[in-house]
């Protein structure tokens, strides 16, 4: 509509909204890879590879939501939140689903057969883990919401702080899984030793996930603490 | 022909009431309506009422301002005095109607101030009065307050928020509630705003007719007054509510608590200038304490290039308006 002379210019566009639409695309994409490993013990290799490319394009859309964020936040932007503390957590959070991707795209580059019980058990419960890990994580940035409307209430900034450290443990939980696996694959004697390049590739790959989770958890206090 | 001059000047000086009601009224009431807490038939009435009881009531001062104060019109010849707030109100309209297509934040207070130092422009030109005969040490006042009104419009909203959110905010235990009784205070509010809109913008259309009359070194008119603030009240009820709707929907950013404190500040900034006789622009006083509300921490993104985008439109609007009058001013004392 044309004719209008106001002072909406005044107000920029929030970007925490997108910031939540960004992590929920990490959460997503964390599940698929669950999916993924699960449909790869039960070698069951053209579901991994469909499952490849919805994760990859959910990291494409990752990728243009952190170029949205990125591009609506210039320096003019008065925010709550230090402008800098706000790109430095992007940065983690956007790695989750950078992350997701290169495990799954592991998945595709060997077919494994018969991998041992425990190797799947163990790369299940940690894919599973690592889904708590980041849902645990999509409530954290659910709370940039309230904590906007309560303008930062030292309350509201204590409570939400509580999640962090639940974070940092879920990620504990994870790590040791990891190392768990590193033992069950290095010392499995029937594996092939490609084989054993592909798991531990991807093992690292996935204790990224949770790093980047945590790590991004951290620079959020940062963040909120910062102000 | 004196009488179709004063008719052609009531008419776009009624047209110049008729956009600010249509344009700047929103401001008041835009935040109501994205809160929910006014429908926008109720806000056409309130803002109806307030616009135009703030015109009669309280518009007079800055109208003495704009009519008489800058140039020095009191010696002038009636019929000069006439064709020069012809040209005066044409440049204004003009100018804001220009501004407007383009949706430039400017203030029709700088138009119509910047339109009367062009009329004095043309009155040097033509040489009626010499450079030193316009009111200087008057515009002078009127420029700083431009530039006080909406830094004291920020103090006081970061004042009013930072109390809101250290007194309620922080000590509450249900925000969303808190956020819904402030829903009704800000009708309040969202009413003193329209109040003091009428009451300082009815001069920018009331301030040329009132010269154009002659009533120099007297009282404006009720009824000229009247005039202005019924033309914002059908500038509201014919295009400003689709202006508020437009608005509304956009700074749902400004909660209650927020709104509250940003609308009460400009406001109370307004009533104060409106006393003293100063014009300025409600729209940059808002501006500037809806920044003092972000500078509280009290919104998620606040757009700084605004105050580019204001200074730019005070180097613009007040030279402009002032050349076109001018202009208009020589032109129309060479064919009149």
């Amino acid at each position: 509509m044309k004719f209008i002379r106001s002072i909406t210019d005044v107000f920029g566009e929030s970007p925490f909204r997108k910031l939540h639409d960004h992590a929920e695309v990490a959460g997503k994409a964390a599940v698929l890879l669950r999916d993924a490993v699960v449909a790869y013990s039960s070698e069951d290799f053209e579901k991994v590879e469909s499952l490849r490319k919805e994760i990859e394009s959910l990291e494409y859309e990752a990728d243009r939501i952190k170029h949205e964020i990125r591009e609506k936040i210039p320096k003019s932007l008065m925010m709550p939140v230090d402008r800098h503390d706000l790109l430095s957590f992007l940065k983690p959070q956007d790695s989750i689903a950078d992350a997701c991707e290169h495990a799954v795209q592991i998945l595709t580059f060997r077919k494994i057969r018969n991998l041992p019980d425990v190797v799947k058990k163990d790369l299940e419960e940690l894919a599973s883990r690592i889904i708590n890990t980041i849902n645990r994580y999509e409530v954290l940035v659910d709370e940039l919401s309230e904590l906007i409307l309560t303008s930062f209430s030292k309350k509201e900034v204590q409570e939400s702080l509580e999640i962090v450290p639940e974070i940092e443990n879920l990620e504990h939980q994870c790590d040791k899984i990891e190392l768990r696996l590193y033992k069950e694959v290095m010392n499995c004697d029937k594996l092939d030793p490609v084989d054993v390049l592909l798991l531990i590739s991807l093992i690292k790959e996935m204790g990224e996930i949770a790093n980047s989770t945590a790590r991004a958890a951290d620079r959020f206090r940062t963040m909120v603490l910062g102000k | 022909m004196l009488l179709p001059l004063l008719a052609i000047t009531v008419v776009i000086g009624l047209y110049m009431a008729w956009n600010i009601g249509a344009n700047d009224a929103a401001n008041s009431m835009a935040t109501s309506y994205g809160s929910g807490a006014l429908t926008l038939k109720q806000i056409i009435i309130l803002a109806g009422i307030l616009e135009f009881t703030g015109a009669v009531f309280f518009g007079s001062r800055v109208t003495n301002t704009i009519a008489k104060n800058i140039i020095p019109v009191s010696i002038l010849d009636a019929h000069l005095v006439s064709i020069g707030a012809l040209a005066a109100i044409l440049s204004a309209g003009i100018w804001i109607t220009i501004a407007t297509y383009y949706s430039l934040p400017v203030s029709t207070t700088h138009s119509a101030v910047g339109a009367m130092v062009g009329f004095g422009f043309g009155l040097m030109a033509t040489g009626t009065i010499t450079l030193s005969q316009i009111q200087w040490a008057v515009l002078e006042k009127i420029v700083l307050s431009w530039i006080i009104s909406p830094i004291v419009g920020a103090i006081m909203a970061f004042v009013i928020f930072t109390l809101i959110r250290i007194i309620l905010i922080e000590r509450s235990s249900d925000v969303m509630r808190l956020e819904r009784m402030f829903a009704i205070l800000q009708i309040g509010t969202a009413a003193y705003v329209a109040f003091a809109h009428g009451s300082n913008d009815v001069a920018n259309a009331t301030g040329p007719i009132a010269a154009a009359l002659g009533y120099l070194g007297k009282e404006t008119p009720l009824w000229v007054l009247a005039l202005g603030g019924l033309g914002i009240a059908v500038g509201i009820a014919t295009w400003g509510y689709k202006v508020i709707e437009t608005v509304g929907k956009r700074i749902t950013d400004l909660t209650p608590t927020r709104g509250f404190s940003a609308e009460f500040s400009a406001a109370t900034t307004v009533i104060v200038a409106s006393y003293l006789g100063l014009p300025i622009s409600t729209t940059h006083t808002l501006v500037g304490s809806v920044i003092g509300v972000g500078m509280a921490g009290g919104l998620a993104a606040v757009n700084l290039n605004i105050i580019r985008k204001i200074v730019a439109s005070w180097i613009l609007t007040v030279p402009i308006a002032a050349g076109i009058s001018a202009g208009l001013y020589v032109l129309m004392r060479v064919v009149i």
